[in-house]
């Protein structure tokens, strides 16, 4: 629970404002004048003499209507986000000047109208209330100018020096403007050095580039021409930064009616979103990774003239009998494949596994694997380069430290110690959205602008130049990177603005180019080309041959892998995916302890068991997770969690710090690790607990194989059940869904989409345990066969607007009732509650609001509200509406245009994130619709059809593909 | 004809004991009225009160912050808010039950009892009352909207919803069982007012007694208004649990969904009812001297009712099983043969088997029946058994439904154990104040009955106490 905010004695003693009790629909008009007053108040504040840094951007008041703003109709602008240094496009949609859902761009390379989950919570980032809100020096308050005349103070001596002392920890950066800059302060500070950090390096990548072509690369997969692909712990299909148009690729290669399948083998430690899909998955402890690899090469050896030199691996790293046979059919599978085979290596494995990799691409000539110059300014970004600043630091040869990069005292492995090293700096500058562990230590601390309040560009995965623009005011004092840089140059003057419209000048000399690159979003061809570099196999072979053939510290091992909500952490304090049930595990709030079920049951734990894991430094503290499908011997945990910032009040406390158990050496994963059970139980807040579909037709999975035999056996599941009734005639629209289940890869995308579009509000970890969160649509995950290394289907299940719906017969109060275009409509104002339509509803798709989730919202986070979308009161039902406000929307600028809606008008929010398109929405009435197409597919089934409730959602069968050899 | 069957089944039993006449029976029925309140009874009206503040505050709570301070969530909806609405209504249905059909059966061991339990009636419904609108998430909404009044905006209730049904049922129930209890009560409100010793008390009863002054023809209109209400009470004793049980067999859920639920559930209400009725008779007999007409005849009547409806209910659980194996259906099968038996909750499962299958079993002795401790200790098992047939029905069924996704865990949370216990003493608090400011014996019908006998004159050997064996 929040803490109420209030500003003065009487507004806290005040009784709550009736308009929070009277509904949804009062606050309207206000909030808006609410949030205009807000704008006004932040540029007020903005402008307030001199004490804050002045904008020079305009703002409009609205009493003059700038002519592009209708009220009430949104607009979108082109921009993007950046993670580690790659830019994701973005098209983020503004209500009356305030961005309020963010979604892929469709015509980005990165995105292409698709999204991931961390980049959609960008938006909570922004109207987070805990973000650092002013400049401080010492933890006291500053402001931008004291800022800047302590800077220009220090640049003058430094510079004397010739940047003697001067060191730049950033942000890894492909940004073409901070190049720039970085160029200049070189000049102007000749022994000053730049260096990057990120907790999630491409340093192994980059190394591993560096053996086999001699050079920096990095490999740029294109699945859409896959036939056989085999992951060495690469999570390509998780919704994370970089792997969107990998999905895309990907879904289609698993839909049979489109062509040939892929087939997808998976070798990790722990089971992810990949390895879900995989339609083979060898579980091998972390460090048996690479040595599965350097086996596969070897046996790849046999079949591949080329690669005939690595023979000796097969016998230097022996398989077991069971992996051997793994690796047997898939180094056959490989070699058949040829150019559609694709070897992909995640960037937590060492470079020599990634050599061997590209050593296989190359010699198999692989079409989904191509090399290209790394986008980043720093290639090296990880624990080696952050070791030799810290070294410099404990040295005493770092005098000013300027961090823009994202929280080091926190990510950097704890045997580093950079927090400490840290605090012994006379000048430190540090840049950060919020009061986190790193501001605690650094001297000047400077709130960062959100990437939604400021300019700057940046480079997708492929090198595509990309813009970022501002689409509301700086909530907060706060300066860009650009900014920061600049003041060093004695600019600190210049906005990012200025800086970008000054640094294109040079390529775009007219403001026509430039406003279409601004409106794009990115500058379209400027990708970096492939190369063909050679590969050095002699000098692969004798790097993996020097790899041990097998683990000589014996004990459990550690397997640290990045969140799949909250990243390496920076997306800590958002409650969005907080409560965002992690795709595997299902668990919220927390990280934990994974380990295998036979792992657990040896060393005598179960669910929820808080155990000790020691690896040299002081334990950790973690309950117990038993994941099915996890290797055996290991334990696995994921970064992010056990924060202490100061400012990040949400997420201090939750779950635990993986730093003690990191180590430059071994960052990712390695050997000695000790697991104590503690003997108590910790409640363990998950979404699903119950994996087994118990045998009812619910996510129905299937093999190629055997398609045409599930096909016929689906005939029972779909179709107009028997019933006396006249079938319900719908003339008008008749809106339906088809969720294909075969493209659908569970990354969760959706969940964030829905919870953006149709505020959904969170509810916290105490409430989640107890099975109340508020999803309108959830990723069902389900186990399928041997615990150990189960096959796993997932459904995304949201309400299936059934034609005859058991949910409204028994409203008492006509709160739920049906329209004529055949949606399963939820009458919020007339709910009372008695929720007797959920438990009448067979698939449980609907949310009660048991407290008031939203009346202690500042207003700040209200400002993240869809206007189209009703915030629902205390004890009201609610459940997914099929987007019924983007219905609307549609409807009504089709009939201003005068035409019939068509296909495509509308579409769902889960629909538009979906990186994979397994939803499609649409209107069953047109038979050239696809959700039509998709309904009348052979694998269509209706989930519960036996129950006769007609559902409007279908679902299609998923098809795996798995080689017969391993059968 | 009817009269001699009555009068046939008194014999060899004991309705009254000891020599009683008119005085003796005003004197020992109304003397616990006119005492100085005792010690014992103030004990337990002052932990009826602490628990009556404890239901309040409970009920505070759960206005002011939510439902969501129940333990409630989805899948489990509904748990103990309706969980007690059903084990209160099922309460209340002794009352009628004693005092309607039995009095249409004119079977005479009524007399005794009936009052009591028509007052237990009327104060557990009131208990009952309080769950439908409290268990809503807008119940200042909810208290009226369920209500068909004219609203301007031409909204009416949905008559498709079983809920809507319970508000006509529970209210009709609850009126019929009030005006039937008050207009009992008449004549010994009257006899209450003649017997006064201070002018207060002689006015207050007066207001209440409605100026009844025992004329011939009041007795003609009181009975003819008796006999009515009798008549219209009859099918409530039927309809309210029947339509109580299809708030759950309406619905597709399993475990919910079975057309044996309303025959069961009536069974199953008054099998609990009687349950209460012994519960409570049997320290008020001892404590406040009533045992002379309220004999071991009575609850020896009584027991065989639990009896006979313990079997009906059994007959219930055992056909619920059946069909759910013969239908094929694998979510029945589900919740009969894994989620209850087996599940997490299985104990509650064999808790709600051993109290309310195997105890009564123990009725078919002779001496079980007429022991007093057994039957005290059965029949609060057979209360707890009740309580908890409603818990599996409802808690569990609802947990582990359709989707496997969506199973999980119910835990109640303080504010249900008080609302349990708070209108457990509730209720106490209200039955302690009946008993001490009305006759909880019906005292007219009680001298009616003796004066039968008297002229029957047929068996009526009065006994000692203890030897009441024929």
């Amino acid at each position: 629970m929040k803490l109420p905010i209030w500003r003065s004695v009487d507004e806290l003693q005040k009784p709550p404002d009736p308009c929070r009790e009277l509904g949804p629909e009062a606050p309207e008009e206000l909030s808006r004048r609410g949030i205009l007053q807000l704008l006004g108040a932040s540029a007020a504040m903005a402008t307030l003499g001199g004490c804050l840094k002045p904008p020079d951007e305009k703002i409009l008041p609205y009493t003059r209507q700038p002519p592009e703003i209708t009220p009430g109709n949104p607009l979108h602008y082109a921009t993007c986000s950046t993670l580690d240094g790659r830019a994701t496009g973005l098209l983020v949609t503004a209500s009356e000047g305030r961005p309020t859902k963010i979604e892929g761009s469709p015509e980005h390379p990165s995105s292409r109208g698709a999204i991931g989950v961390l980049e959609q919570a960008e938006l909570m980032r922004l109207y987070d209330p805990q973000r650092l809100k002013v400049v401080q020096y010492q933890n006291q308050p500053r402001s931008w100018r004291d800022f800047l005349g302590a800077t220009v103070a220090n640049a003058r001596i430094l510079r004397d020096r010739g940047g003697e002392g001067l060191r730049f920890l950033m942000e890894p950066s492909s940004s073409p403007l901070i190049g720039h800059l970085r160029q200049r302060l070189i000049e102007a500070y000749p022994k000053a050095r730049f260096s990057s950090w990120a907790a999630m390096p491409l340093q192994q990548i980059h190394d591993g580039s560096q053996l086999a072509f001699g050079g920096a690369y990095e490999t740029r997969i294109d699945l859409s021409k896959a036939t056989v692909l085999c992951s060495l712990d690469a999570d390509l299909l998780s919704a994370m930064p970089g792997t969107v148009p990998n999905m895309k690729a990907w879904a289609a290669k698993r839909d049979p009616a489109i062509g040939p399948m892929a087939r997808l083998y998976a070798v990790e430690t722990n089971l992810t979103v990949t390895g879900m899909n995989a339609d083979h998955r060898l579980r091998v402890k972390p460090t048996d990774v690479q040595r599965f690899g350097f086996a596969l090469l070897g046996r790849l050896a046999s079949q591949v003239p080329l690669l005939a030199r690595y023979a000796p691996l097969a016998q230097k790293f022996a398989l077991s009998p069971q992996n051997a046979r793994f690796a047997d059919v898939l180094a056959k599978d490989l070699a058949r494949a040829g150019r559609g085979a694709l070897v992909a290596v995640g960037p937590r494995q060492p470079p020599a596994l990634h050599a061997a990799a590209h050593a296989i691409n190359s010699a198999l000539n692989s079409d989904c694997a191509a090399q290209a110059k790394p986008v980043l300014h720093d290639l090296d970004s990880g624990p080696r380069a952050l070791r030799q600043l810290a070294e410099e630091m404990r040295a005493g040869r770092v005098d000013t430290l300027v961090i823009t990069a994202w929280n080091p005292a926190y990510g950097a492995p704890a045997d580093l110690n950079f927090g400490k090293a840290l605090s012994q700096i006379p000048h430190s500058v540090y840049r950060t959205l919020y009061a986190d562990e790193t501001a605690d230590r650094a001297g000047w601390v400077v709130p960062a602008l959100h990437p939604l309040e400021s300019w700057g560009d940046a480079r997708a995965h492929d090198g595509t130049v990309t813009f970022q623009q501002p689409l509301i005011s700086p909530l907060y004092a706060g300066a860009g990177e650009a900014e920061v840089l600049a003041a060093f140059l004695g600019e600190g003057d210049r906005t990012t603005y200025t800086q970008l419209r000054e640094f294109w000048k040079s390529t775009a000399q007219d403001d026509l180019t430039w406003e279409k690159w601004i409106a794009d979003g990115f500058i379209d061809g400027t990708a970096t080309r492939p190369e063909t570099p050679l590969v050095r196999h002699d000098a692969i072979f004798s790097e993996a041959m020097k790899a041990a053939p097998a683990e000589t510290i014996p004990g459990f091992e550690i397997n640290i892998v990045p969140d799949y909500r909250v990243w390496d952490g920076r997306f800590a304090n958002v409650a969005w995916l907080q409560e965002l049930p992690d795709p595997v595990t299902k668990l919220t709030w927390e990280n934990g302890a994974l380990m295998s079920p036979a792992t657990a049951a040896a060393l005598g734990v179960t669910q929820g068991d808080v155990v000790n894991l020691g690896r040299r430094g002081p334990p950790a503290t973690a309950p117990a997770i038993i994941a099915p499908g996890h290797a055996d011997g290991c334990v696995t945990v994921s970064m992010g969690y056990g924060r202490r910032g100061a400012g990040e009040g949400l997420c201090r406390g939750l779950g635990f710090d993986t730093a003690t158990l990191r180590h430059e050496q071994g960052h990712w994963f390695g050997p000695g690790l000790t697991v104590t059970p503690l003997g108590r139980k910790e409640r363990i807040a998950q979404t699903q607990e119950h994996h087994s579909m118990e045998g009812r037709t619910i996510a129905v999975s299937t093999t190629l194989r055997k398609l045409k035999q599930t096909q016929e056996e689906l005939a029972e599941h779909r179709g107009p059940p028997l019933s006396y009734h006249a079938p319900q005639e719908y003339p008008g629209h008749k809106w339906g869904m088809a969720i294909d289940l075969s493209r659908c890869t569970g990354c969760n995308a959706c969940m964030v989409a829905c919870q953006a579009e149709n505020n959904v509000p969170v509810v916290g970890k105490e409430r989640v345990w107890r099975s109340r969160e508020m999803h309108w649509l959830r990723v069902d995950r389900y186990f399928i066969g041997e615990l150990e290394n189960p096959g796993v289907v997932f459904q995304p299940l949201m309400c299936v607007h059934c034609e005859y719906a058991p949910c409204e017969y028994v409203c008492p109060v006509n709160a739920t009732v049906h329209s004529d275009e055949g949606l399963n409509e939820m009458v919020y104002n007339r709910c009372v509650g008695t929720r007797y339509c959920s438990n009448n509803c067979p698939y449980k798709v609907r949310r009660f609001n048991f407290f008031s989730y939203t009346s202690d919202y500042t207003d700040v986070e209200k400002m993240a509200f869809n206007p189209d979308v009703t915030v629902r009161s205390r004890g009201v039902m609610e459940k997914c509406t099929y987007c019924v406000q983007r219905i609307e929307r549609a409807r009504i600028r089709t009939r201003v245009q005068g035409r019939e809606m068509r296909d495509g008008d509308v579409v769902t929010a889960c629909q538009q994130a979906c990186p994979a398109d397994a939803i499609v929405f649409g209107d069953l009435n047109d038979p050239r619709a696809r959700v039509t197409t998709s309904s009348a597919d052979e694998r269509r089934y209706d989930l519960l059809h036996e129950l006769g409730t007609r559902p409007r959602t279908a679902y299609l069968a998923r098809v795996t593909n798995p080689n017969p050899e391993l059968a | 004809m009817a009269e001699n069957a009555a009068i046939y089944a008194l014999r060899g039993t004991a309705l009254i004991e000891g020599q009683q006449d008119d005085g003796t029976l005003n004197k020992t029925l109304l003397d616990f009225i006119w005492q100085r309140a005792r010690p014992g009874w103030l004990f337990l009206l002052a932990i009826g009160l602490a628990l009556t503040g404890l239901l309040f505050a409970a009920i505070t709570v759960t206005l002011a912050i939510g439902i969501g301070m129940w333990g409630n969530n989805i899948p489990v909806a509904w748990a103990f808010g309706i969980i007690n609405f059903v084990w209160w209504i099922g309460i209340g249905h002794a009352g009628t039950l004693i005092s309607a059909i039995l009095l249409l059966f004119q079977q005479k061991w009524r007399t005794s009892i009936n009052r009591f339990a028509e007052a237990m009636t009327l104060f557990a419904v009131l208990q009952a009352a309080l769950f439908p609108v409290l268990h809503t998430g807008r119940p200042w909404f909810a208290i009226y909207w369920l209500f068909p009044y004219p609203s301007t905006l031409k909204i009416w209730p949905q008559f498709k919803s079983p809920l809507m049904w319970d508000v006509f049922a529970v209210s009709t129930y609850f009126i019929t069982s009030l005006l039937f209890w008050y207009l009992g009560l008449l004549p010994d409100l009257a006899a209450l007012r003649d017997s006064s010793s201070s002018r207060r008390s002689r006015i207050v009863y007066g207001i209440f007694a409605l100026g009844w002054r025992g004329s011939a023809r009041h007795w003609h209109h009181y009975k003819i208004a008796y006999l009515l209400l009798a008549g219209l009470a009859t099918p409530l004793v039927l309809s309210v649990h029947t339509i109580v049980s299809w708030d759950f067999a309406l619905s597709i859920v399993p475990g919910w969904h079975t057309t044996i639920f309303p025959p069961y559930f009536v069974a199953g209400a008054v099998f609990s009812g009687f349950a209460m009725v012994l519960t409570l008779i049997i320290p008020a007999r001892r404590f406040m001297h009533f045992k002379h007409v309220v004999t071991l005849r009575h609850l020896d009547s009584m027991a065989k009712v639990m009896l006979c409806t313990g079997l009906i209910v059994a007959y219930g659980y055992i056909m619920e099983h059946f069909a759910a194996w013969y239908s094929g259906n694998v979510y029945e099968q589900h919740v009969f043969f894994f989620t209850r038996p087996r599940g997490p909750m299985a104990w509650a499962y064999y808790l709600q088997m051993f109290c309310n299958v195997l105890v009564p079993q123990v009725f078919w002795l002779r001496w079980a029946r007429r022991n007093i401790a057994v039957l005290w200790i059965g029949s609060v098992l057979v209360n707890v058994g009740m309580w908890f047939e409603r818990f599996n029905i409802i808690v569990t069924s609802l947990h582990q439904d359709f989707i496997p996704s969506n199973w999980a865990m119910y835990y109640p949370t303080w504010v249900d154990l008080s609302l349990l216990a708070g209108t457990i003493g509730f209720f106490g608090t209200l039955f302690l104040l009946f008993l001490k400011f009305v006759p909880a014996i019906a005292l007219s019908e009680i001298k009616e009955l003796r004066h039968e006998m008297a002229e029957g004159a047929l068996d009526y050997q009065p006994t000692e106490m203890e030897g009441a064996k024929p």
